[in-house]
């Protein structure tokens, strides 16, 4: 098919005409305000000793669960979209400590990261390592914040002293009014765990008999001996306690998140538990703008010719 | 990614830009004539000619440049300014969790209350924080080991979130005073010097200091420079750092009275604000922010500046031209076809 001279030069005049008022209203058309969803999170470390454990891996290079955990979580505060408020905290003991209530992913982007940067296993205040009420602190401290944080727990889920099976630390919140995940970290290996003294400095291994290796309410019971005697004396060891992470999960109505690849997959996790608060943006529509004059300026210039020219070859160029 | 100085939010879409050259081998807009040398040659045509395929180019090269996203960089300037730099040592100790400044025994028992310590001194330091634009703050965390958490920084937003973070929960155990001061200090190492310095302690107690804990906290200030500002939180009114004639014989050897007098004996400035009640802690940070405004150099960041509309006023002036020459052309054939 062969469009008339004449017919050309119409649509080409055309054509330009409308790029011509499309870029001009890239550069004035007003901005549009658009909804968009946000999430604020409190991210939670674990600092307790058995994250000092090598048995993750960042490119290649084993490292240790809490050096992962760092990593990750800057990663996934740099997968959030920018007015995502992100705050961070540190676990040890039996309580969660928040060193910064959320602040905006973008523009505060550069303190979070040196504050993240700084938290290390020297900062727990003592040497055990209590997740189940760790986690019910950041709930309980979360609600103090508004708008009311998501919390992301980095943990390995290892309890030291041991928890009773039976005896699981009350929870006195309510499931899924705090929203949140755990994300847990590790691999399935028990591995002894590198002992910190009172300094924080690393200091050889917790050997077996230096660790407490049954609960403290079994330990005050005479009719469970039998069942602990034939019980594997490991809790100086550590692996990522996964089913106990799930049941936490559970418990206070977290999602559960066992060694994530991506830290986008975090990011959908943590919106997709929490309730977004939706933001509106004031959103520049050049590029569509400017997007449809491209491609009408490049309709006019493709090379048609070089379709058509052998369909009737007496038409000469000058 | 970064190119030519520009930082681009769409890098991969600069793969696009030899599109720019279509103009060049195009050939939609050549009449079909009958002999080629029937045409006369004008070389006035073929300067417009080449005029116009470059402003082709140069709108499709812009377009796709300004889709690319193109932004300055975050860029750092320096303006002269009236402020500090302040390191807050907020105790986080589980004495904090007491009343502030109660004036019976009997009212010191609610702990973690809207009056505690460490509320006060989260509001009091959020309003000092607002009312300093100019300053730089920094913020260690104090517990048995002191880390220098948020480096000093003109982010308030960054300074007020981790004072609000402090306000919650309980306290810790223990503290390490010395460690805390020395940690303080090290916030300023390698810093250029650009103005006051001052290690802006909040606490509710002293602490007994070691005589090389001392000498080192000593050696430090004095070198680096470093005043100390000490908001002192009593628990009970009538306590004071100063020793006085009618002292009640509970607090005659307090800790808190050792620490004040080692800090007057270091030879760096230092004042201590005894914050009896709201109204005089108020007072003592007003005080502060009289007393400091010094001149120094303030760095700020500019945060990216989009430049995309640089490229679309270059589209629109290449793209004015040729619409124009393009309508011309076809009132032109038009007429000639009447």
């Amino acid at each position: 098919m062969r469009v008339s001279y004449q017919k050309r030069i119409l649509f080409t005049a055309i054509s330009m005409l409308i790029a011509f008022t499309l870029i001009a209203a890239a550069l004035w058309f007003p901005l549009v305000p658009r909804d968009v969803d946000i999430t604020d999170s409190i991210f939670v470390l674990d600092i307790t000793d058995s994250m000092n454990v090598k048995d993750v891996e960042i490119d290649g290079e084993q490292v240790t669960r809490l050096e992962w955990a760092k990593q990750f979580t800057k990663e996934t505060i740099l997968a959030m979209p920018c007015g995502s408020h992100a705050g961070l905290a540190i676990f040890s003991e039996s309580r969660s400590l928040i060193l910064i209530n959320p602040v905006d992913v973008c523009t505060t982007y550069h303190d979070l990261t040196q504050m993240l940067e700084q938290i290390n296993p020297h900062m727990a205040w003592a040497r055990s390592s209590e997740v189940s009420k760790a986690t019910y602190t950041a709930i309980k401290q979360a609600k103090k914040i508004q708008p009311v944080p998501s919390i992301v727990l980095m943990t390995d889920g290892h309890e030291s002293p041991p928890l009773n099976p039976k005896l699981f630390p009350k929870f006195a919140g309510t499931p899924g009014q705090v929203h949140g995940v755990l994300v847990g970290i590790g691999g399935d290996e028990l591995l002894p765990i590198p002992k910190t003294n009172p300094e924080g400095d690393l200091d050889g291994f917790w050997g077996v008999n230096e660790v407490m290796q049954k609960d403290v309410y079994a330990s005050m019971r005479g009719d469970l001996q039998e069942y602990y005697e034939n019980k594997p004396r490991t809790e100086h060891l550590s692996s990522q306690k996964k089913s106990h992470l799930a049941t936490l999960a559970a418990r206070v109505g977290f999602a559960f998140l066992s060694s994530p690849d991506d830290p986008n997959e975090l990011v959908d996790v943590i919106k997709s538990e929490s309730e977004p608060i939706v933001q509106t943006v004031d959103y520049d529509l050049y590029a569509w703008f400017s997007g449809i004059a491209l491609v009408l300026i490049l309709l006019v210039f493709l090379p048609y010719s070089l379709f058509s020219r052998k369909r009737n070859p007496s038409s000469v160029h000058d | 990614m970064s190119l030519v100085g520009l930082d681009w939010g769409y890098p991969w879409l600069l793969l696009f830009l030899p599109l720019a050259l279509l103009p060049w081998v195009n050939h939609n807009l050549d009449k079909t004539v009958a002999w080629v040398h029937l045409v006369p040659v004008d070389p006035l045509s073929n300067v417009i000619n080449i005029g116009l395929k470059l402003l082709a180019s140069i709108a499709i090269a812009s377009l796709i440049l300004a889709l690319a996203s193109p932004s300055l960089p975050e860029q750092k300037q320096e303006r002269i300014g009236e402020g500090a730099e302040i390191v807050l040592l907020l105790d986080r100790s589980r004495s904090m969790d007491d009343p502030f400044a109660v004036k019976t025994q009997a009212a010191s028992v609610s702990v973690g209350g809207k009056n505690s310590k460490r509320n006060v001194a989260r509001e009091y330091l959020t309003e000092f924080v607002r009312n300093r634009p100019d300053d730089r703050f920094g913020f260690v965390f104090f517990s048995t080991k002191a880390i220098n958490l948020l480096p000093l920084t003109y982010d308030k937003e960054a300074v007020l979130a981790t004072i609000n973070a402090n306000a919650l929960g309980k306290g810790l155990s223990d503290t390490n005073m010395a460690e805390a001061l020395l940690s303080s200090a090290k916030m300023f190492e390698g810093q250029p010097y650009r103005g006051s310095r001052i290690v802006l302690l909040v606490s509710d107690g002293g602490q007994i200091l070691s005589d090389e804990a001392k000498e080192n906290i000593a050696n430090l200030y004095k070198n680096m420079n470093l005043s100390i500002y000490w908001i002192y939180l009593k628990s009970r009114q009538e306590m004071t750092l100063e020793e006085s004639d009618n002292d009640n014989l509970l607090w005659v050897d307090i800790p808190e009275r050792k620490l004040h007098k080692f800090f007057k004996t270091i030879g760096v400035p230092y004042r201590a604000f005894e914050a009896g009640s709201l109204k005089s802690f108020a007072e003592a940070l007003a005080e502060i922010d009289r007393q400091h405004y010094e001149t120094l150099i303030v760095e700020e960041t500019l945060p990216h500046q989009p430049k995309a509309d640089l490229f679309l006023w270059l589209a629109l002036i290449a793209m004015l031209i040729l619409a124009s020459s393009h309508l011309y052309t076809l009132w032109g054939v038009k007429k000639a076809h009447e």
